[in-house]
């Protein structure tokens, strides 16, 4: 009897397996993408019937999982650097047949300087930071965060780093950053305009665009794993992520379009 | 070699066991000696920072711990600066975290003892003090050695708490564990390697130098090894 039933779960185990493998992708996503793909994949999956299902994690993270053979079909990094790793070591490619040694850069990351409303500073900007009330200024990894990375650089290019370097504390992440400065432990942190625009955060906290002129253009790159299981599937998404429509919506979550749409 | 890592990790590892054994060993008394039915409560509610992803736990610190809170502002105040980002506050987030590896040994091997001998003490007159002091911490000795040990190791290797309250900052809140992390992360495996390889080493070192330590103070063994040399 018990082993009856043990069989019949696994064939139901099985049939299921089989059902979601059939029509679907896995995306390995950046974790600042979390706000911004679902709404893609659902309509993804409306206009296409292929079902998306995406893990979100830091794009370093998700480059050693791919690194050592994760299942993934499409990988949508925070930056270039991560794909080209991997397209450098044989286990991505970008979309084009004859092109495939760059990746696809699919958004363009903006970055902001966040506080909460209610931290009775003045307006975030890049001066305020010279402060000697701001104790606590919040950055992600400048090492291998995409957003600690562009704020590291802005605060070198604006000649602020060495009146603030002694107050700087390092998060993991934009949404660690985000919570160092949301639990009020920090005054201030550098996020992502996606992050900052989020409705929590839009409703908490204020922000000042960081001029773009005073980091690299924060590029975001899509690449096709090689050994995809789905490929013809996970082309077919990276085609409808460069999409015009998609392209356009991009702008509603804080990210910029990869090239000039109406 | 990130010396300053090291020494940082040691010296909160230190600082976090002698915590947490003044707190361990009066509290696995009470759960032994005392008598009120709130114990098991007590005692359950110490090993509850093990059900929570440690990251959690750390967030929720570092919630707690700022100024948002009636609690971390009186801290604050008392202080003079916040405990988030420091390594006063990276003590406090490792001796919660590490408390049930401190208690829950401590209170075992207070409770595995024999409970006549309590009792005869007590006819005696000694009071909790003194039952505590001559009679449960010599003979659960190695119940002792085995939290300070477990509570120092969990400290070495602890992570997510360090990463949510510490802030990465070097010479403060920057850890063995948080380096090597970072070590990998920047994929600078040869870095890691040799961190981890050296945390091992030290780590198998110290265990080995305890635990013959405590083989040898174990008066049977010492019986034992007498009644050899005679033979």
């Amino acid at each position: 009897m018990q082993l009856r039933l043990i069989t019949a779960a696994i064939t139901v185990a099985a049939c299921l397996a089989s059902a979601t493998a059939q029509n679907s992708i896995r995306i390995a996503a950046a974790a600042d993408l979390e706000p911004v793909l679902p709404p893609i994949l659902e309509q993804f999956q409306t206009e296409t019937g292929i079902h998306a299902e995406a893990t979100y994690q830091a794009s370093s993270a998700l480059t050693t999982q791919i690194q050592n053979g994760a299942p993934f079909d499409v990988f949508l990094s925070a930056d270039l650097g991560y794909p080209q790793k991997l397209i450098g070591a044989g286990l991505a490619q970008g979309l084009g047949d004859g092109d495939t040694g760059t990746p696809i850069t699919y958004a363009r990351g903006t970055l902001v300087l966040w506080e909460r409303k209610d931290a009775h500073l003045p307006q975030p900007s890049l001066e305020m930071l010279r402060r000697p009330e701001v104790q606590r200024i919040a950055i992600a990894n400048p090492e291998r965060a995409p957003y600690g990375r562009a704020a590291m650089a802005a605060l070198q290019k604006s000649g602020l780093y060495d009146s603030v370097k002694s107050r700087l504390v390092t998060a993991e992440n934009i949404a660690q950053t985000a919570q160092f400065v949301d639990s009020g432990n920090a005054d201030v942190g550098f996020i992502s305009l996606t992050s900052a625009t989020t409705p929590r955060l839009q409703a908490d906290g204020r922000y000042f665009v960081v001029p773009t002129g005073l980091y690299a253009p924060i590029e975001q790159g899509a690449v096709l794993v090689t050994k995809a299981e789905h490929r013809v599937e996970a082309k077919k998404f990276l085609v409808f992520l460069m999409s015009t429509p998609v392209q356009q919506e991009m702008r509603q979550f804080g990210l910029t379009p990869s090239r000039p749409v109406p | 070699m990130d010396w300053q890592a090291l020494t940082l990790t040691l010296r909160l590892a230190s600082i976090t066991t002698a915590v947490l054994l003044l707190i361990a060993v009066p509290l696995g008394a009470l759960l032994v000696l005392g008598r009120s039915r709130w114990l098991a409560l007590l005692q359950s509610l110490t090993a509850l920072p093990l059900v929570l992803p440690p990251t959690v736990l750390g967030f929720f610190l570092l919630v707690l711990l700022g100024p948002r809170t009636a609690v971390g502002r009186g801290i604050t105040a008392l202080l003079g600066h916040p405990l988030a980002f420091s390594f006063s506050g990276l003590v406090v987030g490792s001796v919660l975290y590490s408390l049930p590896f401190a208690v829950q040994p401590i209170a075992a091997g207070f409770a595995a003892i024999d409970p006549p001998l309590l009792d005869a003490a007590r006819l005696l007159g000694a009071g909790p003090g003194r039952l505590t002091v001559t009679l449960l911490m010599p003979l659960a000795r190695r119940s002792i050695v085995a939290a300070a040990v477990l509570s120092f190791l969990h400290t070495v290797g602890e992570f997510g708490v360090v990463l949510m309250l510490g802030g990465d900052i070097p010479g403060a809140t920057r850890t063995l564990s948080i380096l090597l992390y970072n070590q990998v992360e920047i994929f600078d495996y040869s870095a890691a390697s040799r961190t981890a390889g050296l945390l091992l080493g030290l780590s198998l070192a110290a265990l080995a130098v305890i635990y013959a330590a405590g083989q040898a103070r174990d008066p049977g063994q010492v019986l034992r090894a007498r009644g050899g040399r005679r033979a």
